[in-house]
């Protein structure tokens, strides 16, 4: 693997700096450029459960974006219904190869917790976000409780 | 008879005349005039001109040996200045000992010719303008501005003089002073002070109607030499310098003329240690031609800075005082000395120190764009530039390449609307074709120095490289099947292109272009090739000789279009002569004739049959590749006019494409395709796509292909480079653009990336790749980053799919090998003509349409069109795909497509049929339209919806929702 040193490292960074809302990862020794990882955000209607995501690094890894992926449902407007989130950071045309994996969960975590209804994959519940934030916060939390993980103990 | 009375009446500028005034420094005229009574009592052919001219000079050189010497200390002359033994003459006494040493042979030193000229030159220039220059500076009271008047007038009489332009080797008026950008402001000043620009007018025309004098004007470091010392001394040594340098120049641009002219005295007169011109083999030479000229020549040793400030001062003025002195002065300077000189001696005439200064004072001209320069000076310049030898355009080459852009781009333009006017003025006829107008070829000859200066001035490919050797037809393997066998279908002799020896001298090729200063699009005339004629000028090319143009050779002026025209005839010819020689093979060896490259494809095995009948043919005969395509779909009747060959090609590049059959994958960014390093189709596979891409440009048809720009420069044999990422894989280049900027010192801490690198095939598999030997444990640093970006791009383009490349390019090669369309067209070009263009317009097509039975007035037709612009893109594309077999626009647009509209009869249940022409129906305007090739098989209009019928339906929609 030739990105191994570089992903390595940035595991090892991650997994040293004790995030709380990014944790549980995990990564198959055979092949380091997929990683999963549970997302715990702070912010309601999330913080009612925990989001497993996969991380999936291209071959061509710094020099092309990684990609992220839901694995757990989540109510979001920026999380398509098959998983697939529109991060900014790590899309085509914004991705910089000098840019870390921790900065990249960094700014999904943000994004979870502080949803963009400027740019959405789901352009109701954007409309609802935007326009009806209560039966939005219903809905989300309902869905939340019944597809998300639980959320670690500590 | 030396005295001012004897004024030469053919005092040629009314702008002169009243400055006539004797004076001491008047001898040149003098001189000359009277050098013609001497002339005229010459023994033989005492009217003729240059005969006259021998005279004049030989004059001059008494004159010189009299008052300056030969420069020898041990001279023994006694009519020489050098020996001591000449007392000390006035000008006009030694003009007059002159003509009597003249009459008399008497004897003249021998280096005399050479040297003394050169270094009284320097003395004259000293003195004259020295004296002008200290008049200013205040620095000799008794020097007068009147007596500074005085020299200019002076200056002003010699080109009136009847003294015509001499041999420059043997120069005796090299001592016309030039024109420094301080003489110059001065007389403005003095002008506007009294509103009168007489002087002026006078001293440009004085400067820029002589070429000694223009030559001589505006040099580096003239000035100081001149202030600082009146003794000529120094000024003879730099001479000297400046002349051993021209025979430097002189002999480096010669080459293998002379080879008797000793190089000793070259190798030890000037500083060029570096080209000691020691001639044993041609081709070693040339390389030393370039080293001379790149090391120890200084080309330019005009002061551009000046000649700039000058040029902004002069035209501060109002123009109208000046404008058309200096144009006739440079009319005068072009038409008269210049081209005769260029025509006459052009060997020696280039050889003279700082010829080419002539022109590069006139390209800085700010007037060369405006309209009355087109036309009167431009055709001229063209020519005296085209004549000259290439060594000397390249280093004009080099000094348009320091133009701006926009200033390039402006002359560019002035040469096109040149031409459009010769073309627009000249009438031309069987006998007297555009091949002929030497205004326009000149002008074509100049454009090409703008092109490489465009070239030259703007980004190159990375030099690193250019050392890469050019990926030239290989040496076959021995295991390759193919290769061994492609050299016996060539019976015929092929002249080898001619060599672009301009590119050469300069060092640079049009593949190197990555960012020209002007586009290279820019180029293009389309009036001339709308114009050209362009079966004579392929006619003319074929030739190869020198003595008729042909504008393929300058393929930059001519339009996609036009040339694939000339490729096109090429391309006929050849398959008319392999059909010849099937013929004679039948008679002499009694083998049946085939004179077609025939194939037998089944419809539901496109690929498979194509691939075993391409490489029956390329294992026994790939000569048969270049024979007419003829393409029959088994149990299909349908006469391959193009129509069936076209889709065939058309299907065949469906399905190789096809994801199916992993030879390409896909890059989803850029949707191009390019080579699948990790095929399992073997190396032939990729051969025989070569060859049907090879056979889609020789059969003239289109291709839906979609490979990055890259590819074609790989066709062209430029390798690829880090900069042709952009177009295949975006994000990998922005990334590595990012990693090239980054500047912090811990780049290896951020980027931790080292020299293996990873890739995926087209099964999704990681792959990793070291470009170093253990390239996992080096890192790429600030130092190595150039490095491993290269090296990255290197593997991508190149060493990846060099397998791959190789087998494909081999094919196309197999088809194209001895066809022009390497020199022909520019990688951007060569895509231009497999893909096609997208500009789909069809009005173009509307206009350009012919009708039989029909015509563009008839009701039907008028409802046709309205239809079809009705239609959306999507169904555009359709209808051509029905009508010519391909969705693509051709090279040149679709006004080049012909496309024919006939009536097919007046009854009218027969189906109307497409076949390279649209067929239509008439029957209470409705339209049907189906294709020759399955008219068995769609035996009623509602049939099938085959992609490549479905306009037919779109066209049935349409009319029936009208009614």
């Amino acid at each position: 693997m030739a990105a191994t040193r570089r992903l390595q490292k940035e595991l090892a960074d991650i997994r040293k700096s004790g995030i709380k809302s990014f944790r549980d990862i995990q990564v198959d020794e055979s092949n380091i450029l997929t990683w999963q990882g549970l997302i715990v955000p702070e912010n309601p209607p999330y913080n009612k459960g925990a989001f497993r995501i996969e991380v999936n690094f291209p071959a061509e890894y710094p020099f092309k974006p990684p990609k992220i992926n839901f694995k757990t449902k989540i109510y979001h407007p920026n999380v398509d219904e098959k998983g697939q989130v529109c991060l900014p950071i790590i899309s085509a045309e914004n991705w910089k190869p000098a840019t870390k994996t921790d900065q990249v969960i960094e700014a999904l975590i943000n994004l979870v917790n502080e949803p963009e209804p400027e740019h959405p994959l789901r352009a109701d519940l954007a409309e609802d976000y935007t326009k009806d934030r209560k039966k939005f916060m219903k809905n989300a939390e309902e869905f939340t409780k019944k597809n998300s993980e639980k959320r670690p103990a500590d | 008879m030396s005295s001012p009375e004897d004024k030469p009446g053919t005092t040629s500028s009314g702008e002169t005349t009243g400055a006539t005034r004797s004076n001491s420094l008047g001898y040149e005229e003098e001189c000359a005039s009277g050098a013609k009574p001497e002339a005229t009592s010459w023994p033989s052919q005492a009217e003729d001109v240059d005969m006259k001219r021998a005279a004049a000079q030989l004059i001059e050189k008494y004159y010189f040996q009299l008052i300056d010497g030969c420069g020898n200390p041990h001279c023994d002359n006694p009519n020489c200045a050098s020996s001591g033994k000449v007392g000390g003459l006035s000008s006009n006494e030694a003009a007059g000992k002159a003509l009597q040493l003249c009459a008399s042979h008497a004897r003249l030193c021998e280096a005399v010719g050479a040297k003394v000229p050169r270094a009284s030159q320097s003395v004259t220039v000293a003195t004259s303008v020295g004296t002008g220059e200290n008049s200013v500076t205040g620095g000799d009271p008794s020097i007068t501005p009147a007596l500074v008047q005085d020299v200019i007038m002076a200056c002003a009489l010699a080109p009136s003089t009847p003294l015509p332009p001499l041999s420059p080797l043997t120069d005796g008026v090299n001592n016309i002073p030039g024109l420094t950008e301080a003489t110059l402001s001065q007389t403005i000043e003095e002008c506007q002070s009294c509103n009168n620009y007489a002087k002026l007018r006078c001293l440009l025309w004085t400067v820029f109607s002589n070429e000694v004098a223009l030559r001589n004007s505006f040099l580096q470091d003239a000035k100081p030499d001149v202030q600082s010392s009146s003794s000529s001394s120094s000024c003879i040594s730099k001479d000297l310098g400046t002349g051993a340098q021209s025979k430097e120049e002189l002999r480096a641009q010669e080459g293998d003329l002379d080879k008797d002219l000793d190089c000793a005295e070259i190798v030890c007169s000037g500083e060029g240690a570096a080209c000691s011109c020691e001639n044993h083999e041609n081709h070693e030479k040339e390389e030393k031609n370039k080293k001379c000229a790149k090391s120890c020549v200084r080309p330019v040793t005009l002061d551009i800075s000046e000649v700039r400030q000058a040029y902004s001062s002069l035209f501060a003025c109002p123009e109208a005082e000046f404008g058309s002195t200096l144009m006739n002065a440079i009319v005068q300077l072009l038409s008269d000395s210049l081209c005769i000189q260029l025509r006459a001696h052009r060997e020696a005439f280039t050889a003279v120190p700082n010829y080419l200064n002539i022109f590069i004072i006139l390209l800085e001209s700010p007037a060369l764009n405006t309209t009355d320069y087109i036309e009167g000076v431009m055709p001229m310049m063209c020519r005296t530039i085209s004549r000259l030898p290439e060594r000397d355009q390249a280093l004009l080459t080099r000094h348009l390449a320091t133009w701006e852009a926009t200033r390039l781009h402006r002359l560019l333009e002035s040469l096109h609307q040149l031409i459009t006017i010769k073309l627009l003025t000249t009438e031309f006829s069987r006998d007297f074709t555009i091949n002929d107008e030497d205004g326009i070829t000149a002008a074509a000859q100049f454009m090409k120095l703008l092109f490489y200066a465009s070239i030259l001035g703007g980004e190159l490919d990375n030099p690193l490289l250019k050392d890469i050797p050019a990926e030239k037809p290989e040496i076959p393997p021995h295991d390759d099947p193919f290769f061994s066998m492609s050299g016996t279908g060539k019976d015929w002799a092929i002249r080898a292109p001619p060599k672009d020896s301009l590119g050469k001298e300069l060092g640079i090729h049009v593949l190197d272009a990555r960012i020209p200063l002007v586009p290279l699009s820019e180029f293009y005339d389309d009036f001339l090739s709308d114009q050209l004629e362009m079966d004579r000028d392929f006619a003319y090319y074929k030739a190869g000789s020198g003595d008729k143009f042909s504008f393929l050779s300058y393929p930059f002026i001519l339009t996609p279009a036009t040339k694939a025209l000339g490729l096109y005839y090429d391309n006929r010819i050849r398959m008319y002569s392999e059909r010849r020689m099937s013929i004679y093979q039948q008679v002499i060896e009694g083998t049946p004739a085939n004179p077609y490259l025939k194939l037998k494809i089944r419809r539901d095995h496109i690929v498979d049959d194509a691939l075993v009948e391409l490489e029956m043919v390329a294992l026994e005969n790939p000569g048969d590749l270049k024979k007419q395509l003829v393409v029959e779909f088994e149990g299909e009747q349908g006469i391959d006019e193009g129509g069936v060959s076209k889709e065939f090609f058309q299907l065949i590049v469906e399905q190789i494409f096809n994801p199916d059959y992993a030879m390409f994958s896909l890059n989803n960014e850029t949707q191009t395709f390019w080579f699948n390093p990790n095929c399992f189709e073997s190396d032939a596979q990729f051969t025989l796509v070569g060859i049907v891409l090879g056979l889609a440009i020789y059969n003239n048809v289109i291709l839906d292909v979609h490979f990055p720009p890259v590819m074609y420069k790989k066709l062209c044999s430029k390798p690829g480079s880090f900069h042709d990422l952009r177009d295949w894989n975006t994000t990998l280049y922005r990334s590595l653009v990012e990693l090239l900027e980054y500047k912090g010192d811990d780049m290896e801490e951020v980027f931790m990336q080292t020299f293996r690198v990873g890739y995926q095939d087209v099964f999704g598999t990681s792959l990793t790749h070291d470009l170093k030997t253990d390239g996992d444990n080096i890192v790429v640093s600030q130092g190595s980053k150039h490095e491993f970006v290269e090296l990255y791009a290197d593997f991508l383009l190149n060493k990846m799919v060099e397998r791959q490349f190789r087998a494909f390019r081999r094919g196309f090669n197999m088809v194209t090998d001895d066809s022009p369309l390497a020199n022909l067209f520019r990688p951007e070009e060569l895509e231009l003509l497999v893909c096609g263009s997208q500009n789909y317009d069809f009005m173009e097509l509307m206009k350009s349409t012919e009708y039989d039975g029909y015509s563009n007035e008839t009701p039907i037709i008028q409802a046709f069109w309205e239809l079809v612009h009705e239609m959306s893109t999507d169904d555009k594309k359709k209808l051509l795909q029905f009508t010519t077999g391909s969705a693509r626009v051709p090279v040149g647009g679709l006004a080049k497509l012909k496309l024919v509209i006939a009536r097919h009869g007046p009854d009218c249940d027969r189906l109307p049929t497409a076949h390279t022409v649209l067929v239509c129906c008439e029957k209470t305007s409705d339209m049907y339209n189906f294709g020759t090739q399955r008219r068995d098989v769609l035996s009623t209009p509602q049939s099938k919806f085959d992609h490549r019928f479905g306009s037919l339906f779109v066209l049935r929609r349409h009319l029936t929702h009208r009614n």
